[in-house]
């Protein structure tokens, strides 16, 4: 006969199951999606961050970059292709005019146009106080092109989106 | 147990009937329906539509508006970015084929100077005239006390134009 106890030991085992499977077989959407998350983390500052915690950060940052991003920003000098180790350094000098710094992401639509590659469209907030107290807030919407190398999602590609042209 | 007393105790711990469970998913699927795709709330974040909405304000984005109808000159609007979970809240000043300008923080549209009651202490705002393209709209906020440099505004698609505050 089916008790209470069987019916509730099955969902446990269903549960597990489910859990397991997200957790070993991680789908590339999902390994995509965590690749803004660390980005998000390394950009994010806290007050009174210690130089160590900043260099990891830092190097964080560039472990996410493909040998040559490019990079896209309408009407700005820092437009096109970067090294892991230039983006870094762009990023950490970046840093440095903040007391605190927030990276957000949000709505991310993930397509995969082709194997090992992923295109995808966000809207990205930053918030921050200077050094100097002014208060900082952007909005963004941005279009990045990942691609897989060596088991690795990286980003190659970032262009921000020109939702408003003056 | 008393009959009010049943009554309480059932609206608090109401019994899991199939009845009960539609009834729970129909008002959560609307809800969905209603304050996900609708009537979006949203919180206003900046001061780019000073004095009309504050910094902290609450609304909802209502789409039925510009699902059926094409925005107005001096609507304010609703402008999406990559989704709806971050939009940004602007006021439409020129419509396509119009040649937008701003001089000496007046709104110039078609060589006209255009009144604007809402805005309060412009700045000395200069941008040389251009033209509003195809299926475009061109929006600013009315805040127009800041420096144009950090004001985010311009011309956008039509297509990303999704809705109106509710008040």
């Amino acid at each position: 006969m089916v008790t209470i106890k069987h019916i509730l030991l099955a969902l446990l085992i269903v549960i597990a199951g489910i859990w397991a499977a997200f957790y070993f077989f991680e789908s590339d959407e999902r390994k995509v999606k965590k690749q803004f998350v660390k980005l998000s983390e390394g950009v994010s500052k806290e007050s009174a961050e210690s130089p160590i915690a900043m260099a990891q950060k830092v190097k964080s940052i560039g472990s996410l970059i493909s040998e040559s991003c490019e990079i896209k920003i309408p009407f700005d000098s820092f437009s096109g292709r970067n090294t892991p180790g230039e983006v870094s350094a762009y990023a950490a000098r970046g840093r440095s005019y903040f007391a605190t710094l927030d990276l957000k992401f949000y709505d991310l639509t993930i397509s995969f146009p082709e194997k090992g590659a992923a295109d995808v469209t966000l809207t990205a907030r930053l918030t921050g106080k200077l050094a100097a107290g002014e208060h900082v807030e952007e909005t963004r919407e941005l279009r990045c092109v990942l691609k897989k190398t060596e088991k690795k999602w990286l980003f190659t590609e970032l262009e921000v989106v020109e939702v408003l042209k003056k | 147990m008393s009959p009010a007393k049943s009554r309480v105790r059932q609206f608090f711990f109401p019994s899991l009937t199939p009845k009960f469970l539609l009834r729970v998913g129909a008002v959560g699927l609307s809800a969905y329906l209603i304050f996900g795709h609708l009537c979006i709330p949203f919180r206003i974040q900046g001061i780019s539509m000073e004095p009309t909405y504050g910094d902290g304000g609450f609304n909802f984005c209502w789409r039925l508006p510009t699902l059926f109808s094409r925005p107005e000159r001096f609507d304010v609007v609703a402008v999406r970015l990559a989704g709806t979970r971050v939009m940004l809240l602007k006021r439409i000043v020129a419509l396509e084929g119009e040649r937008i300008e701003f001089r000496d923080g007046r709104l110039l549209i078609d060589g006209k100077k255009i009144e604007e009651p809402y805005v309060r202490y412009p700045s000395q705002w200069n941008l040389p005239p251009r033209q509003v393209e195809k299926d475009n709209v061109y929006v600013v906020g009315d805040n127009r006390n800041m420096p144009m440099e950090t004001h985010h505004f311009g011309q956008t698609s039509m297509k990303r134009i999704i809705g109106v505050p509710l008040w």
